[in-house]
């Protein structure tokens, strides 16, 4: 097996592993499981631009995309954890 | 080289799969917590250095370094904020029901 096609595999089991986590988002009993999904997501596209550039042979350029998200999802996550700390989550989300 | 980069990146796949049935599997937002603390940071660690052995020792293997690092930083840290949150806004750890041992 060539590294293309591996990394092509890759590259498109990450997107359906990225769908899974997709279904705890949507159908998730609390806001605290939709956010856990959402940290799963984002940690799963951070591999997957890198995997995209090491398929196309553009990794110089993917990497420092992916760096960028990165701190961009973990602040977001931090915010939205404060955030939902203070408030309790919206009415009848909570178990 | 190669070789190896194609097991790291197998392998990191397994964790985060493995990691993925548990947030679908597990009862609880505590244990899907957990599934996503472990399994998911050594997952995206071990692809990322697969990719970044695979690449050579270039500025660019570099930045992927310095992105494991942060991962391996930044997602335990998410994690421990999202379990500290859901224990202030009152959520209580599931357990299982007395006198059986499978949910």
């Amino acid at each position: 097996m060539t590294m293309s096609l591996l990394l092509a595999s890759v590259a498109v089991a990450l997107a359906l592993v990225m769908l899974l986590s997709l279904y705890r988002v949507v159908s998730g009993p609390s806001i605290f499981d939709r956010l856990t999904g959402l940290g799963l997501i984002g940690s799963k596209m951070i591999v997957l631009l890198l995997v995209l550039g090491a398929w196309s042979e553009r990794v110089d350029l993917y990497v420092d995309i992916a760096l960028s998200y990165g701190l961009i999802s973990f602040v977001g996550t931090l915010v939205m954890a404060k955030y939902f700390e203070a408030t309790g989550g919206p009415a009848g989300g909570s178990r | 080289m190669n070789v190896v980069a194609a097991v790291m990146l197998v392998l990191g796949f397994g964790f985060v799969l493995s990691g993925v049935i548990g947030i679908l599997r597990l009862p609880d937002f505590y244990c899907r917590l957990h599934a996503m603390g472990t399994c998911d940071t050594l997952g995206v660690a071990l692809m990322i250095g697969g990719l970044a052995l695979s690449e050579g020792l270039t500025l660019t293997s570099l930045k992927m370094l310095l992105v494991l690092v942060f991962v391996s930083l930044a997602n335990p840290t998410a994690t421990h904020a999202l379990g500290r949150a859901a224990v202030r806004a009152g959520f209580t750890p599931w357990t299982a029901p007395r006198g059986e041992d499978e949910p």
